[in-house]
């Protein structure tokens, strides 16, 4: 295995001088030949034998991945993970998607020419270059021309430098020079991948960090964070102004929810005018059903008879509704206590709404007949 | 002038004289209303074509372009076009009752008609299309007819005469093209109204001149003319298709999303008509063979170049054309697309007709302009 | 079917009198060829590779004249004046604008949209131009193309402040996130974000792209062992093989081709922020195109008011010759008509539509509180601009300074126009104001200015302003004369 590599260059003045040479040194099979210039020669490819840029073809295809890499990420975005009718547009509509579409087509096809240009057909960025590093090149980026001759790739030969130098000499360069480095090792022929590789590795990262300080950590140093702290009362704060400590306050006395209408009674005597405004019917009994066994049962029991389920834990004495006195009872005066409380009674005008009071007050009624039936009920 | 063993092709003829006995059996026997659209239809069309290819003559003066210089006189040839198609325009004005809302007499009685009678009426209509016409056929004098003489004379001055004019055309050219859209395809629906339409029109207008151009130039080059314009001009012609279908394409979009956005009842009902129903596979066709398919089939460098492509895809766009006005045209008179004997009537004597036009402008001047003094630098054009 | 058979024996052109060969009869007429169809040489004096490199690449290495610091200085304080309002505004909020009322957006998205219109002109003529082999543009594609590049980077900014909270924008992004929202694709803003992202780095990638070969030359001449360094990197280790310039050629074309969609696409997306809404005079469906030719206009004339700086300061004056200028004059000649013809359209479809609204929006535009910014409008880019008709203008650098000065207030004023006279009466009454600049508006305007300019000085200083491998390519003796194998 040779030790090391030698490239042979000769300079020219002028492209026509070039062009005619490399047909001349190719027929001659030297090794590898290699043209440089400092702008692109009209019809240098065709004297060399180079195949056609695949690029185009990447780019074709590349941009087809981001088009429909960007219809698919909107659709799906917009119509599957979180539809939303915007404007009155369906999630589904294809024409807003197509900006974004075209802009990303064209974003995946330049990457694709201008990286796969450079990174994958030129392997660039390389620094070790025999011409690169020559005394050459100084030439070739202002205003003369080259022809390099390496050993061809698969050759185990040597370059004979005499054979190479009179061969540039006879085809009219001007200046030749041989540069001798020492051949890479073998084992990092890949070298190319190994820091593409590590160059993609080391940017997710990088851009891992980054991405990760912007969206985590940036905002909330002060003064991005100056925005959270702001002077007004949040839920659950606790304040210096209010006695207590708490900055959540209880509606003001004689606040009215909405839908409700204030009783404008003021007793339960007065109340004895009200009327049930709901019409007995199979409906509002269930309400009324629902609503007792909800609420009123666990103490009044399933039957109204005053013994319910609390009562032994409380050692109160809940009314018994199906006592003379509450079957007298004039439905309005039932539905005040439901409202106000009464005795140790809590008012339940919180939790139930106008139509579900008088539906309980149906109920008990209901229940009072049950258990006063009268001969006439189960005929 | 012309050559004397040739005589006008039967083929030809017979198609001419059956589309024109259709034609009239047309207009006895089919309502008015499909009769006057297909003639505008055809007018249209023609027009944009005949104006394109000289659109595609003055821009080639304005830049100075040398690249094209070999192949001008194939839309100079096209271009004449414009001598036939006025007289056809003109009587086309007989369609304004029956087609044009604006020039009804009951248009005073709608709010938006009678704000803007004044340009909606009959007198100006009428007005305004003799002088696109005239604008249009005195642009042909001096810019195609010029350039003919120049064959003989080889004098530069006419070069010189023509590039001092071309800017001017292009002014005269971009309200002429503006007023036959708004005249005869946006007047079908008055309250209708677009600004961008000129610009839609000049598109595909010029899309399809392109098109004609290189179907023409193609032609005579199997005929063993013009052998010394090469692959390199064939691939600038083909990379103007491929450019201009992406143009054609973004006004096209353009227009129909922002009408779709604002979803406006002045605008969208427009687009409405051309989705409803049977319009609607109308107008995916066109997206599909207005865009899609040449813009595929154009994308790679040699398929710019390869004169079997461009034939096949110079054809594919005066299709997408003449699907394009018919869109245009149609739905605004009909709410399903209608296609039968009338048209293909049209069709024969209108295709016949400008076929036998062209052939015969294939004598006027030679195939090269020979006068133009930088000629050489044309021909000797290369990528 | 064969064509004979249906069209029969084609009529021939008759036969020529002269026997002369084609392409032969202009030998002679080459000495009285008209004045105005005179080819025009692309560079003046002897010019080879070598002068080229010594001409342009010298200037990084030299000490600028005094003039350049005097230059830095103005505009560095420009820049420095709007980022401390831009700071300010951050921290004080956006009501430092003005509040309660859509029109006091204005000066941001009218600077946006300005910006970003200087940037089309660069690519137009580093791209566009390129696809048209219009070989004229080699001499100032360089230049034209950072000026885009500087010119989105102004841009950016605005969208970028006038969200509120500028370190949140990355909001905008379709990343999956723990908020469980993702941005609104129907949104033509959302559209921008990608539109301008794609913009910017498509033109950084075209710019450096087109740069590595010259970065490669500078390499080569340096003395400096830090230069050496910094051009070494950066030129990647580009050597001028003919293979890789192979692939270059074909990315740089694909390159050029992809810019000129985005030429066309960016600033119709920017305009159809304002054409998708319902907002009188602004859901025009002329927009897209009326949008990328005003950005054309403005962008050649800030280019050419560059140039002509350019040329006198760095002695390019053989390389940037009067026909350079005269074609772009010509240029902005042909935008102001495209311009006129927009404007007529507007206006005659405003009073098509027969909408009142409509209508009265358009009134605005050349009366009321408005009235003045738009005949400042019309006068500067579609009156003024006439005057290239005439060729004693277009060669002028007084004429020339005057008609691009006039250009670049006047696009300005048009987005002002269109956003201001439109917004300050909407469909909402409640949102009617008569809309005043902010000193804190007016300052980031300027500091817009001071960063484009800080940014076009630095350019200068570094990086070679000519791509002096792309007009080497162009050299009379630069291709071979024969053995060339044709297309």
């Amino acid at each position: 295995m040779a030790e090391s590599s030698t490239t042979v260059i000769g300079v020219y003045d002028s492209p026509d001088a070039l062009i005619q040479s490399i047909g001349v040194l190719r027929s001659k099979q030297l090794g590898q030949l290699e043209a440089y210039s400092p702008y692109p020669i009209h019809g240098i490819d065709e004297a060399l034998g180079h195949r056609r840029s695949p690029i185009g073809a990447m780019v074709m295809v590349m941009g087809i991945v981001g088009a429909l890499t960007a219809l698919g990420a909107e659709y799906w975005i917009s119509a599957i993970d979180y539809p939303l009718v915007t404007g009155g547009k369906a999630p589904t509509s294809w024409e807003a998607f197509v900006p974004i579409m075209f802009e990303v087509t064209v974003l995946f096809a330049t990457f694709t020419a201008g990286l796969g240009m450079l990174f994958l057909m030129n392997r660039l960025p390389f620094f070790g270059h025999p011409v690169l590093n020559s005394k050459s090149i100084a030439k070739i980026t202002r205003d003369k021309y080259a022809i390099a001759i390496e050993s061809a790739a698969d050759s185990k030969e040597e370059l004979d430098e005499q054979v190479a130098e009179a061969a540039l000499r006879d085809a009219g360069a001007t200046t030749i020079e041989i540069v001798r480095e020492p051949k890479p090792s073998p084992f990092l022929t890949s070298t190319f991948v190994l820091r593409a590789l590590g160059g993609i590795a080391v940017s997710c990262l990088v851009s891992g960090v980054l991405m990760y300080w912007v969206i985590k950590l940036f905002p909330v140093l002060p003064p991005m964070s100056h925005m959270l702290v702001q002077p007004r009362v949040d839920p659950q704060q606790s304040s210096s102004f209010f006695g207590d400590g708490r900055s959540m306050r209880m509606p003001v006395p004689g606040t009215v929810a909405r839908g409700f209408m204030p009783s404008f009674v003021a007793s339960q005597e007065q109340a004895a005018s009200l009327v049930n405004p709901l019409a007995r019917t199979r409906e509002v009994l269930e309400v009324g059903k629902q609503k007792f066994t909800e609420r009123c049962a666990v103490c009044h029991g399933a039957l109204a008879t005053g013994i319910g389920s609390l009562t032994a834990a409380y050692g109160g004495k809940p009314a018994n509704l199906q006592a003379q006195q509450f079957r007298d009872y004039p439905d309005g005066k039932i539905y005040w206590v439901i409202v106000n409380g009464k005795n140790a009674m809590p008012s339940q005008a919180a939790d139930l709404t106008v139509d579900q009071r008088w539906s309980i007050v149906h109920y008990i009624r209901a229940l009072q007949r049950a258990q006063h039936a009268m001969d006439r009920d189960v005929q | 002038m012309t050559d004397s063993t040739s005589k006008q092709p039967p083929l030809l003829v017979l198609g001419m004289s059956l589309g024109a006995v259709g034609v009239v059996l047309s207009y006895r026997l089919v309502d008015h209303e499909r009769f006057w659209a297909n003639w505008v239809y055809w007018f249209v069309l023609l027009f944009t074509i005949a104006i394109g290819n000289l659109f595609i003559v003055a821009l080639q003066h304005l830049v100075s372009a040398r690249w094209s210089i070999p192949i001008r006189r194939v839309p100079e040839r096209l271009a004449t076009l414009l001598l036939p198609v006025a007289p056809i325009g003109l009587l086309g004005l007989l369609a304004a009752h029956v087609l044009y809302p604006g020039t009804r007499p009951e248009a005073a009685h709608n709010k938006i008609l009678a704000g803007k009678a004044v340009w909606l009426s009959l007198p100006w209509f009428s007005v305004r299309t003799a002088v696109v016409l005239a604008v249009s056929l005195g642009s042909l004098w001096l810019l195609v007819r010029g350039s003919i003489r120049q064959d003989q004379t080889k004098d530069p001055q006419f070069s010189a005469r023509a590039k001092r004019f071309a800017p001017g055309f292009m002014i005269l050219f971009a309200f002429s093209i503006t007023a036959v859209a708004f005249d005869w395809i946006a007047g079908l629906v008055p309250e209708w109204y677009s600004d961008i339409f000129g610009v839609y029109l000049f598109a595909g207008g010029f899309l399809a001149a392109l098109s004609s151009t290189v179907l023409a130039l193609l032609f005579l080059k199997q005929q063993q003319r013009l052998t010394e314009v090469r692959n390199d001009h064939l691939y600038s012609l083909g990379t103007f298709i491929f450019a201009f279908t992406v143009f054609w394409s973004y006004i096209a979009f353009a227009q129909y999303m922002l009408m779709w956005y604002a979803n406006l009842p002045d605008e969208v009902n427009w687009y409405h008509d051309r989705l409803a129903g049977g319009w609607h596979a109308v107008t995916v066709a066109l997206a599909i063979i207005h865009f899609v398919v040449p813009f595929f089939a154009l994308s790679t460098r040699d398929s710019k170049s390869r004169e079997s492509t461009l034939r096949r895809v110079a054809i594919i766009m005066l299709c997408a054309h003449m699907l394009d006005v018919y869109w245009l045209i149609f739905p605004s008179i009909s709410h399903r697309p209608l296609f039968s004997w009338p048209e293909v009537s049209f069709a024969l004597l209108f295709i016949s007709g400008s076929v036998l036009w062209v052939r015969r402008t294939l004598a006027w001047g030679q195939d090269l302009p020979v006068g133009d003094p930088f000629l050489r630098e044309g021909l000797e054009f290369h990528l | 079917m064969s064509d004979s058979a249906v069209l029969g024996t084609l009529p021939n052109p008759a036969r020529q009198s002269s026997t002369q060969n084609v392409g032969e009869n202009e030998l002679s007429l080459t000495t009285v060829l008209p004045s105005n169809l005179q080819p025009r040489p692309l560079f003046t004096g002897h010019v080879s590779p070598g002068s080229l490199d010594d001409q342009v690449l010298a200037f990084p290495g030299k000490k600028p004249p005094r003039v350049w610091y005097v230059a830095l200085a103005i505009t560095t304080a420009a820049m420095l004046l709007g980022f401390t309002l831009f700071c300010y505004t951050i921290y004080m909020g956006i009501g430092v604008w003005g509040n309660t009322s859509p029109v006091f957006w204005a000066f941001d998205i009218i600077n946006f949209v300005f910006w970003v219109g200087i940037g089309h002109a660069g690519t137009l003529i580093s791209a566009i131009l390129f696809i048209f082999r219009m070989r004229w543009r080699n001499a100032i594609a360089r230049f034209a193309e950072a000026m885009t590049i500087f010119a989105v980077m102004c841009a950016a900014i605005f969208p970028g402040l006038h969200t509120g909270r500028p370190w949140l924008d990355f909001f905008l992004f379709p990343y999956p996130n723990q908020r469980g929202i993702w941005p609104n694709f129907r949104s033509p803003l959302v559209w921008d974000v990608f539109a301008v992202g794609t913009y910017f780095s498509v033109s950084l990638m075209f710019w450096y792209l087109g740069l590595m070969p010259d970065i490669a030359s500078m390499r080569d001449r340096t003395d400096s062992k830090v230069r050496k360094v910094i051009y070494t990197v950066l030129a990647m280790g580009w050597r001028g093989a003919a293979s890789h310039w192979r692939h270059f050629e074909k990315a740089y074309l694909l390159l050029a081709g992809l810019a000129t969609g985005l030429v066309l696409s960016v600033h119709s997306v920017v305009s159809f922020d304002f054409a998708t809404s319902i907002v009188p005079a602004w859901h025009m469906t002329i927009f897209p195109p009326y949008f990328v030719a005003g950005a054309i206009f403005a962008g050649f004339a800030m280019v050419v008011m560059v140039l002509i700086v350019v040329r006198e300061t760095m002695q390019l004056k053989n390389l940037i010759t009067d026909y350079h200028l005269e074609v772009m004059n010509k240029v902005v000649l042909a935008m102001s008509c495209i311009m006129g013809y927009s404007y007529f359209m507007e206006g005659a479809t405003a009073w098509y539509s027969q909408n009142e609204y409509l209508i009265h929006a358009f009134k605005n535009i050349i009366s009321g509180t408005y009235g003045w910014a738009g005949w400042l409008t019309i006068s500067c880019n579609i009156l003024i601009p006439q005057l290239f008709w005439f060729k004693k203008c277009r060669t002028s650098y007084f004429w020339m300074i005057l008609v691009s000065i006039a250009v670049t207030i006047g696009m300005w004023f048009e987005r002002f126009v269109i956003i201001v006279i439109s917004l300050h009466q909407d469909y909402l009454p409640s949102s009617w104001r008569i809309y005043r600049p902010t000193l804190v508006d007016l300052g980031i305007l300027l500091g817009s200015f001071g960063l484009f300019f800080t940014l076009v000085l630095l350019f200068a200083r570094v990086l070679p302003v000519i791509a002096t491998s792309e007009v080497k390519g162009m050299l009379p003796g630069s291709q071979p004369k024969h053995g060339r194998s044709h297309g």
